[in-house]
């Protein structure tokens, strides 16, 4: 059997059909309402937001948290298939690198955003300043800083080693075809590769050192989220498992969405020979391990925070978990640990009809969980202080969904201008299959 | 996303700042009329006056800061015996009303601007007609009066027109009072209670620790009592019977739910138990021999107080048992009234109205009322004012009255004007204005009256001939000018003794307590007069939490047979007038009485006051009675558009207050263990004790902080979403049961912690220590992360979702305090400002900083000094004294904040009395 890489390369050559043409409109019309509600934050201040004292976060950190959680889990899992070798990785690393980039771009919003005063925001950048007053090493946003611009780079610094190659192979096409000025385009980022062994080797070298490097990151990226809150003094923030909690709990919802993405991938683009069944077996059930994890993840945090902490932070988890934050807490648990169990059936895991919506459920149950952690964590403070629930506003929600709106436009972009699936690494199964047909 | 409302507000407010930056730039020496008063500043730039405010027609003295010539600010006057340096809610309010932007500066007939001199021509048309006819038809209806002048005018208005007649109004008077001392002694009498002596003493619906004319005066005497108590290891008892919550039951060492209808049989019961002499009747309570045998323990020193919405004969009972305890001259003192004529004032304007309505009232000259929308609906006041051929109202604000009366009159503001006035215990004050008129065409009452006398003087003239008649001419000057220094022009009314009445005892009918509901009226702090004050307005109700309108309230059984959760809209009917009101039950009061608070639901008040709440006196009943059986309530199903700051009840769950029984300590106040190395303070160390024994959660600090740090006002919609801005909250907490009535009040300022939460995780250093302990927010330096709130357990800092500074920039401003941008945290500074001031004060004069020099806002305001501020290192100072308190401890001590400021636990009795 030979696998020709043809139809990758001229799905992303080919001027795209109207399905496409449709969902990037869909996409941009959400990129303008997130451009609108920028716009309106710029102009009108966080007063439009739902916030207040001692709510003083809510949506903001919520996606912040959670798209994190997705580009965590998502490079995550890149970074293993390509430190391991894995098979699997020549079907799916490429756009779990994608997925992993267009969330940390939409993550990166944020904590700009979320300033009361955004146009500071280099403030938090350790810069020689004319008030030669530096940030606050201390304080866990400044870490955070650190933490997201690790991720942007290094993140986006997988994505394109990977790509390189592929991006020389699309010169070369674009050239046979006649199409020079695209080629060009493609050449200055194929960085005058032309396949030589060193160059493989260099190749192989530095993305596997890339690959290395994404792993303290996905540790290290959300567990600077959590330290945020885990540095505080509210009972049920101030906890030293959190960050492990949040990191663990992130993994379903980026596994999730690849998953997700997969299948519309697989259909849209029809793709089923290079993501076979076999592949989304494989990714289908680390959904469902992954899942598993972050229920125990919850089990422990039920052991530890119910019976074991103090009076008072057992009261705020308690609040937050059984009491008046039980919908959120037990709609994560649902969603992002129970509902992917049904990916263990060999039926169901292969079917898109259901991996697709159990992939964006647990994704959506890890939004769950970081509102649970963000808005339920402050039921009980230190004292009865006479506080008003949280409500998002309107531009919040326009927010959120303009984010998710940035993300499926950066996704759909990319599936048009850089092959979704790594080329070269398909090549490369291609000469181990017919040397192996040789050796037979 | 801003409301309607809020921005109109804002555009009205702006308005303001541009007109008035047009007029009022000038200081005081350019004044329209010269300015004798003298300043108590150092110099005209930063000046201090001394003048005096009214409340329910009776004087609080205030000095009044100026900035600029601009009112800035108002503190107590520590030599008037109304307030001792200290203010209540409406003196530290009063400064916003000045700039009122909806204030009324034009005078009016029919509804339009017209030039005074129409005015000076109608009056003047009127006159010879009046004089005449020796006045027949002419009425004159004002507040309570209690100015010398505007008595003395009046009194020369009568005796020119004698066939003319004067009405009072005001809709808080208790005539009952004064009905049960004519009973008692046969003569209109005041009671002064000496709280400060007094050992034990019993409320009868009495609330002297609440807001009145008198409040700051008496909590300062019922702290010092409290204090002597303490250190004598024998506190004076405090029983409140009382049927609807009030500052001064919170403070009751035993409070006593009593339904309206049993007041009576309850005042019996402990008159019997006294064996007092000449009881027509006796009764029983269970509670009458416990309280009966405090007050004989306690002797003269026993003293009971009947309060408003008490029946004649309970004020009579009252009256008789202080006699037979021989509490005058040691718990109480009585005098003449301080009220020119004190009258039944629901009677007066009864009678005025029914002349009205018969037409025999031609001229109607209202002074500083509002009766259309003061007087119970039931009256019909403003139907008969439409048979009165020339009506005049002379007021702040085009009122309801205002709109129905042919002639408009501003008034002008009490701090621009002059005048005089008398405090609750007579002591005469000299009114003199601080600032220039910002209203021009306003015109004060004297004046009015001069012009319809036809001997018209300036407003100066007019109280200096008051005050010249009664201190003669040799030395006037030198005594004047001594009283506009002083803020007091006189001594207290003299003691006087009448005899109780041998027949002083007239019961009311008797009869079973009536079935189904009882309404019960009520003042209501922030309404009423007060409505267009956004400061009162936004300022939660120490009992209810509720804010920007009111609530009927229920006990919470009622409220639950009637299916009525909090903020519920309930449909009240009473004798067939129906009005529909939010609910709102309150633990502590009284089954089976509902509490209406009177002067919600404003017509005409303006953007800030119209349409608060609901408005009681559509049911209230003609002759303006405080109770009234037979309310049905129904349940709409509906939810009401209401403010609260939290839930009706609240107990201690995080142990912010604990209370000890007499005797008890707590550990010594330790630092708690960190991580973080300590800082070492080797100048100065500032730290604030706070005495929740003496706090009556009267606001007054917070409202003074308010004024003093430029905190905006954010309105109902932001409030209702939790941004209130107020630097110091009031935080109140309900006492662990069997006492569910009893609650404890706790201020809640910065803490300035020594290892302060908030410092490390700001990511840009905008909130940092400085070298004397202070934690300083630097406004410039915040990017607005709201971390450090996050972080702060006290949750005591407050982010600006919105850009309030354009509401907030007007001359009322305090110009030491900086506005703050929309996006950046702020919070307490202890007035760091204030420090500055008094440190360079200090080093102008070549010494060091004496204990005590440096006041905060909120301490100066405190009626019972409950807020210490000063020096933890300076040997001997006050707060380093209160530091090794055996009552002192740091809220969430546990948690190794450190703070500065500390609390002083209450102390509750023993058991159960």
């Amino acid at each position: 059997m030979s696998l020709s890489t043809a139809p990758i390369v001229a799905a992303t050559l080919r001027p795209g059909n109207w399905a496409f043409r449709l969902a990037l409109l869909l996409a941009l019309a959400g990129v303008a309402v997130l451009a609108g509600a920028v716009a309106a934050l710029l102009a009108f201040g966080i007063g439009i937001w739902g916030n207040n004292i001692p709510h003083v976060w809510g949506f903001d950190l919520i996606a912040y948290a959670w798209w994190i959680g997705i580009a965590n889990a998502a490079s995550l899992f890149a970074a293993v298939l390509v430190l391991r070798r894995h098979g699997l990785r020549t079907a799916v690393n490429r756009f779990a690198e994608a997925v992993a980039l267009a969330a940390v771009l939409a993550a990166a919003l944020y904590p700009i955003l979320h300033l009361g005063r955004p146009w500071l925001f280099a403030w938090t950048i350790p810069y020689p300043a004319t008030t030669r007053l530096w940030p606050q090493f201390g304080s866990p946003l400044v870490w955070d800083f650190w933490g997201i611009m690790a991720h942007v780079v290094v993140t986006s610094l997988f994505w394109f080693i990977g790509l390189i190659p592929d991006l020389a192979t699309l010169r070369d096409r674009a050239a046979t075809e006649g199409r020079l000025a695209l080629a060009r385009a493609y050449g200055i980022f194929a960085l005058g590769w032309r396949g030589s062994v060193r160059h493989w080797h260099r190749h192989q070298a530095a993305y596997r050192l890339v690959a290395a490097l994404v792993l303290p990151l996905l540790l290290s990226a959300q567990t600077v989220v959590a330290l945020e809150f885990a540095t505080t003094l509210v009972p049920a923030w101030h906890q030293a498992w959190l960050p492990v909690q949040v990191v663990v709990t992130g993994l379903p919802s980026g596994l999730g969405v690849v998953l997700a993405m997969a299948a519309v991938l697989r259909l849209a683009l029809s793709l089923q020979r290079f993501i076979d069944d076999a592949d989304m077996d494989l990714l289908a059930r680390l959904l469902a391990c992954a899942a598993l994890a972050a229920g125990a993840a919850y089990a422990h945090a039920l052991l530890t925070g119910l019976v074991l902490e103090d009076a008072e932070t057992r009261a705020a988890l308690a609040a937050r978990i059984v009491g008046a934050g039980a919908p959120a807490h037990w709609g994560a648990v649902l969603l992002a640990v129970l509902l992917p169990q049904l990916l263990w059936r060999r039926g169901l895991r292969r079917r898109a009809a259901v991996v697709i919506p159990v992939g964006l459920l647990a994704a959506a149950g890890v939004w769950l969980d970081r509102w649970s952690l963000v808005v339920d964590g402050l039921l009980r403070e230190r004292l009865p202080f006479p506080a008003v629930p949280y409500a998002p506003s309107p531009a919040e929600w326009a927010l959120l969904g303009g984010s998710a709106a940035l993300f499926a436009a950066a996704l759909l972009l990319f599936g048009r201008a850089i092959p979704v699936v790594a080329i070269f690494e398909i090549r490369h199964e291609e000469t181990l299959a017919e040397a192996a047909e040789e050796e037979r | 996303m801003l409301s309607d409302s809020a921005g109109r507000r804002d555009l009205l407010l702006m308005g303001a700042s541009l007109a008035l930056a047009a007029a009022g730039c000038d200081g005081p020496d350019e004044h329209g009329h010269p300015l004798p008063a003298r300043a108590r500043g150092q110099a005209a730039e930063a000046a201090s006056f001394a003048t005096v405010l009214d409340l329910e027609g009776l004087g609080r003295g205030v000095l009044a800061r100026t900035r600029a010539g601009h009112a800035v600010k108002l503190e107590g006057n520590p030599q008037h015996p109304a307030s001792l340096g200290a203010t209540d809610l409406f003196a530290e309010a009063a400064v916003l009303s000045l700039y009122d932007p909806e204030r009324s500066r034009r005078i009016r007939h029919a509804g339009a601007p017209c030039p005074a001199a129409e005015l000076d021509a109608a009056l003047a048309a009127v006159r010879p007609a009046l004089l005449a006819s020796q006045g027949r038809g002419l009425r004159l209806l004002t507040g309570p009066v209690a100015s010398p002048t505007l008595a003395r005018l009046i009194a020369e208005l009568l005796a020119a027109c004698p066939e003319a007649r004067w009405h009072q109004h005001d809709p808080l008077a208790d005539d009952a009072a004064l009905a049960g001392a004519l009973a008692a002694f046969g003569e209109p009498v005041a009671v002064l209670p000496d709280l400060a002596r007094a050992q034990a003493v019993l409320c009868l619906g009495a609330d002297p620790l609440g807001p009145g004319p008198a409040q700051a005066r008496q909590a300062r005497d019922w702290s010092r009592g409290r204090r002597a108590g303490r250190a004598a290891g024998r506190l004076p008892r405090l029983f409140v019977a009382e049927a609807s919550p009030s500052l001064t039951g919170a403070r009751a060492d035993r409070r006593i739910p009593l339904h309206p209808a049993e007041a009576e049989e309850f005042a019996r019961a402990v008159a019997a138990a006294l064996g007092l002499p000449g009881l027509a009747r006796g009764g029983t309570h269970p509670e009458a021999a416990g309280i009966a045998a405090a007050l004989r323990e306690a002797g003269p020193a026993g003293l009971v107080l009947a309060g408003r919405g008490q029946p004649p004969a309970v004020h009579a009972l009252a009256q008789a048992i202080n006699q037979a305890l021989g509490a005058p001259g040691t718990a109480l003192r009585l005098t003449a009234p301080p009220l020119a004529r004190p009258e039944p004032m629901a009677a007066s304007l009864a009678a005025l109205t029914a002349a009205m309505a018969a037409g025999a009232v031609t001229h109607l000259l209202v002074l500083g009322a509002n009766p259309v929308a003061e007087a119970p609906a039931a009256l019909g006041f403003a139907a008969a004012l439409r048979r009165v051929e020339f009506t005049l109202h002379a007021g702040p604000w085009l009122d309801e009255t205002a709109e129905r009366c042919r002639w408009h009159v501003p008034l002008p503001h009490p701090l621009e004007a002059w005048g005089d006035s008398r405090a609750f215990c007579g002591t005469p004050a000299i009114r003199q204005p601080v600032t220039r008129p910002l209203a021009e065409a306003a015109r004060g009452e004297a004046e009015l009256l001069g012009a319809l006398l036809g001997t018209p003087l300036p407003a100066r003239e007019a109280v200096a001939a008051t005050w010249r008649a009664a201190w003669g001419e040799a030395g006037f000057e030198a005594r004047w000018e001594a009283a506009l220094e002083a803020g007091i022009a006189g001594d207290p009314a003299p003691a006087i003794a009448p005899a109780l009445r041998p027949d002083w005892d007239r019961p009311g009918e008797t009869g079973p307590a009536p079935a189904g509901l009882v309404a019960h009226f009520a003042p209501d702090p922030g309404l009423g007069t007060e409505a267009r004050n956004a400061w009162l307005q936004e300022m939660p109700r120490p009992l209810t939490g509720l804010a920007w309108g009111n609530a009927a309230l229920l006990d919470p059984l009622t409220a639950a047979t009637l299916g009525l959760a909090p903020g519920d809209e309930a449909e009240l009917t009473l004798d067939g007038r129906t009005v529909l009101a939010a609910c709102w039950p309150l633990p502590g009061q009284a089954p089976g009485c509902v509490t209406l608070p009177l002067g919600g639901d404003r017509q005409a008040g303006g953007a800030v006051g119209s349409g608060r709440g609901f408005d009681a006196n559509r049911l209230r009943s003609a002759d303006g009675a405080w109770m009234a059986p037979g309310l049905r309530v129904r349940a709409t199903g509906r939810r009401a558009a209401l403010v609260s700051t939290g839930a009706p009840h609240r107990p201690d769950t995080g142990g912010a207050v604990p209370r000890l029984r007499p005797g008890e300590t707590l550990p010594p106040v330790a630092p708690g263990a960190s991580l973080h190395p300590a800082w070492a303070y080797e100048g100065r160390a500032w730290a604030m004790a706070i005495d929740l024994d003496a706090c009556i959660g009267c606001n007054a600090c917070a409202l003074a902080c308010q004024a003093e740090n430029n905190v905006p006002v954010v309105g109902p919609e932001e409030l209702a979403r939790g941004r209130g801005m107020h630097w110091l909250r009031v935080d109140r907490y309900d006492a662990p049961a069997p006492e569910p009535a009893a609650a404890s009040f706790q201020p809640v300022p910065c803490m300035h912690c020594e290892q302060a939460p908030c410092e490390p995780v700001c990511p840009v250093n905008a909130t940092v220590h400085d070298q004397e302990g202070l934690n300083v927010m630097v406004h410039a330096r915040c990017v607005g992360t709201r971390t450090c709130s996050n972080n702060c357990p006290y949750k005591v800092r407050r982010f600006n979702w919105n850009d309030h500074r354009p509401a907030l920039d007007t001359p009322r401003r305090n110009p030491e305090v900086p506005l703050r941008p929309r996006g950046v945290m702020e919070k307490c500074t202890y007035c760091s400002h204030r420090i500055t001031a008094a440190r360079t004060q200090a080093g102008l004069e070549g010494r060091a900083l004496r204990d005590g020099e440096v006041e905060t806002a909120c301490q100066r305001a405190c009626p019972t000094q409950a807020i210490t501020f000063g020096d933890l290192n300076a040997p001997g100072s006050a707060v380093a004294a209160l530091r090794q308190d055996g009552r002192g401890y740091a809220l969430l001590g546990h948690l190794g904040t450190r703070p500065r400021t500390t609390y002083l636990a209450p102390v509750v009795p023993a058991a159960p009395a």
